[in-house]
């Protein structure tokens, strides 16, 4: 492999962790990431979720390579080829079973969206069962949403970049967060079984209106009337803005996980008790727009006061603009810089992109060698939207491409070579350079929040919003 | 405010609460009327219902009333006011959150919104259920009951040989059995469930000698009056050419008895044969294998290459 022979991408701090090792193994680049947590005196190095996460990256791959230094705060990362669950590489019966710890406080989004994002370049299906006791399918105070909302508004999106055939999200078993804010037991089963060779060029410039809401709320192990109470409340707000609003209901029992203690070594304890809302909008041209909004840990929260603040958080994440809700903006920016080398548009609110998630996934795009982005004000829309403007990077599925080449020999070799030499197709002027891209966006179309300018400004050093 | 009490004026249950009211209000009432007598014409009173018939100048005079009067009558109008507003007024204003039982989704739509397909694909699923036309469903049981009645024909016209009498087209009996017997045939199998197997040898070799004496004499009776028939069947004995199957793990040369394998002059031969047969010797090469060891000729040639 050619890629072997380029030094690592050198890379600080724990921030965008995850996305950072999923363009790796994309794009085949090794990583160096250092300092992570350096400064903390009490938890220094890698989480137990990130841990988590490059065993997961581990199997699904075939010869990667992780070196993690004594302190856990020096990560090297060598990718291999994305397998997806074949027969012989730990997969059983064509399904990986992973398993995560208990001390995991993030939701299972957490893996379940880069996963999602690796699966349409792998080289088999996709079947991973999640299990173990640190699986929370219900959103999480760290942010993450709920499982439900990566189904209902993070999955349809793939079927605008041609990848819609075969994705299944079960969950076999609900479980809000444990006590502590760590650990569950919840069991989903994510079933990707749609490759493609190159994710399609995307054009999304119309949000268009909202046309139907839909939600799924959950009690884990507590009254059902507890989700009455959150839909009425739900519906009570949103019914007058869109009568087409149904909201579906769902009651589990608690998970129980082992608990062994001196006297009984099969013990075991329910975990993982409450109750939460994720709710998405739809828009007429299919932009989805999610919220979700879960029970604390500690409790103490009247299932009111959730039902309002999801439907006043869904509200919000409309008017925010564009056609990308900002927790699906990072999978909707990666899909485009992955797809054939063609301009592809997207129209995003302001806020949305002025993220610093967002910010920091544009910085490491370009530092694995994407071309940067070209913004520009959306033409007459007075909400503030700007139009991004990302060439794809063609790189695709290697592992498809040599299928391609050798049943198909008509096609040009150079047609499936990497693209890390060629120049981007796109117009100088459309593409800005990342790099500095903030500023001569902010000549275009000044942000609203200074804030935000100012942490982007600030070189990769800011405290990022969403952990 | 004013607005208000003329709506209210119109209704006739307000003078009944003046009426109503404790004595010592009344007769300040009384007072007033007396003294509003006195300055104007009289007023004619007869009865607290007559009211509703009044004129607006009355009513008005009657507000006037009100302005003067105690704290404690004013607020009985605030209270009637109230009553009033609430009979005529049936709207509530809480339908927003109000969820219809039609409202709710079926347990279809339900399942198949949490089941784990991803969304975009639930839109079709959840309108595609539409009930089948009754037309539709009365095709489908005329169709089926066409079927039937082709099948049951079919067995008749096959099994009617089995019938002495046409009337019971449902077989009892030996019948029935035949009729079964006769079925499975047609559906494959391969010998009738009736055929006997074990028997005599005397009584076989007759049978055998029946079947051959009958078909040769249909064929000499075809010959005689110029018929062609079918070419005769070919009845091959066994077909492993006198080479009996060997197990497995057999020994591919020599003979194997009593726990050592026999080679004759031959097998040695023919071992040595092959080998340098395969070294690219002349041989007549005619086959390659087993037979080739009787190619005597070759095997000399061969030696005689080697020196």
């Amino acid at each position: 492999m050619a890629t072997t022979s380029q030094p690592p991408l050198r890379f600080t701090s724990h921030h965008n962790l995850v996305y950072r090792l999923v363009l790796s193994t994309l794009t085949g680049r090794t990583v160096h990431i250092s300092q992570i947590r350096s400064s903390s005196p009490t938890n220094p190095g890698l989480a137990p979720h990130e841990i988590s996460f490059l065993r997961l990256l581990d199997a699904v791959t075939n010869g990667s390579q992780m070196e993690i230094s004594y302190t856990g705060t020096v990560l090297v990362y060598k990718p291999g080829l994305i397998t997806g669950s074949m027969a012989g590489t730990g997969a059983s019966g064509g399904m990986i079973t992973y398993e995560i710890p208990s001390n995991c406080n993030r939701g299972l989004s957490y893996f379940l969206i880069p996963l999602c994002l690796l699966a349409p370049f792998a080289k088999a299906p996709m079947k991973v069962l999640f299990t173990g006791p640190g699986v929370i399918t219900s959103s999480t105070q760290t942010g993450d949403m709920s499982v439900d909302s990566v189904r209902t508004a993070i999955l349809p999106l793939y079927k605008q970049f041609g990848i819609w055939n075969n994705l299944e999200l079960r969950i076999l078993r609900r479980s809000n967060t444990g006590p502590t804010g760590r650990g569950g037991g919840g069991e989903v089963q994510l079933v990707f079984g749609h490759q493609v060779r190159l994710p399609k060029t995307l054009h999304l410039m119309n949000a268009g209106r909202i046309k139907r809401i839909r939600g799924v709320v959950y009690s884990v192990g507590v009254s059902g009337s507890n989700n009455a109470r959150m839909i009425e409340t739900a519906r009570g707000i949103l019914n007058p803005l869109s009568p087409d609003t149904y909201i579906f209901s769902d009651v589990a029992s608690a998970p129980l996980v082992s608990a062994p203690d001196k006297t009984n070594p099969q013990a075991k304890k329910k975990i993982g008790l409450g109750f939460g809302l994720s709710l998405v909008a739809e828009s007429s041209t299919g932009c989805l727009f999610s919220a979700d909004v879960a029970s604390p840990p500690s409790g103490g929260q009247a299932p009111e006061d959730v039902g309002k603040q999801c439907a006043f958080q869904l509200l919000e994440t409309v008017s925010k603009g564009g056609c990308v809700a900002p927790a699906a903006a990072t999978t909707m920016f990666t899909l485009m810089t992955m797809g054939s080398e063609d301009v592809g548009r997207l129209q995003v609110g302001r806020d949305v992109i002025a993220d610093p998630n967002v910010i920091q996934l544009a910085r490491d795009l370009s530092k694995f060698g994407a071309p940067g982005w070209g913004i520009r004000d959306a033409p007459d829309n007075g909400d503030g939207d700007v139009i991004v403007s990302i060439v794809g990077r063609g790189i695709g599925n290697s592992t498809i491409t040599l299928k391609t080449v050798l049943a198909n020999p008509e096609v040009s070799p150079q047609q499936f070579t990497p693209s890390q030499q060629k120049e981007p197709r796109g117009s100088p002027s459309d593409a800005v350079d990342v790099a500095g891209f903030w500023p001569s966006a902010q000549r275009q179309c000044t942000p609203r929040n200074p804030d935000v300018l100012r942490l982007s400004n600030m070189n990769s050093t800011y405290r990022s919003t969403a952990t | 405010m004013i607005v208000k009490r003329k709506r209210e004026t119109t209704v006739a249950s307000k003078p009944k609460t003046k009426e109503d009211s404790p004595p010592p209000v009344d007769n300040a009432q009384d007072v007033f009327r007396r003294l509003f007598e006195a300055q104007f014409e009289p007023l004619d009173l007869p009865a607290p219902t007559a009211k509703s018939t009044n004129s607006n100048e009355e009513e008005d005079e009657d507000e006037d009333d009100d302005s003067d009067m105690s704290g404690s009558e004013g607020d009985w109008d605030e209270m009637s006011d109230i009553s009033d507003e609430s009979n005529q007024v049936e709207v509530v204003e809480h339908t927003g959150a109000y969820m219809a039982p039609e409202d709710r989704m079926d347990k279809k739509t339900w399942k198949a919104f949490m089941s784990g397909k991803v969304l975009s694909d639930l839109d079709k699923p959840s309108t595609e259920p539409e009930p089948t036309s009754k037309k539709e469903e009365e095709e489908d049981a005329h169709d089926s009951a066409n079927l039937k009645h082709d099948l049951a024909l079919q067995r008749l016209l096959k099994e009617s040989h089995l019938l002495d009498s046409a009337d019971d087209l449902a077989p009892t009996g030996k019948n029935r059995l035949k009729a079964l017997d006769l079925r499975m045939q047609s559906l494959g199998a391969k010998t009738s469930l009736y055929a006997q197997n074990k028997m005599p040898t005397a009584h076989r070799r007759g049978i055998k000698a029946k079947a051959e004496s009958k078909e040769g004499r249909r064929r000499q009776e075809a010959k005689e009056n110029g018929i062609i028939l079918e070419k005769p069947t070919k009845v091959h004995k066994s077909s492993n050419n006198g080479r009996r199957e060997r197990g497995v793990s057999g020994a591919s040369v020599g003979k194997f008895s009593g726990g050592t394998l026999n080679l004759n002059k031959d097998d040695i031969a023919r071992v040595q044969a092959s080998g340098r047969r395969m070294m690219g010797g002349r041989g007549k090469g005619k086959t390659r294998g087993g037979r080739g060891g009787r190619g005597g000729g070759g095997r000399g040639g061969g030696r005689g290459d080697k020196r």
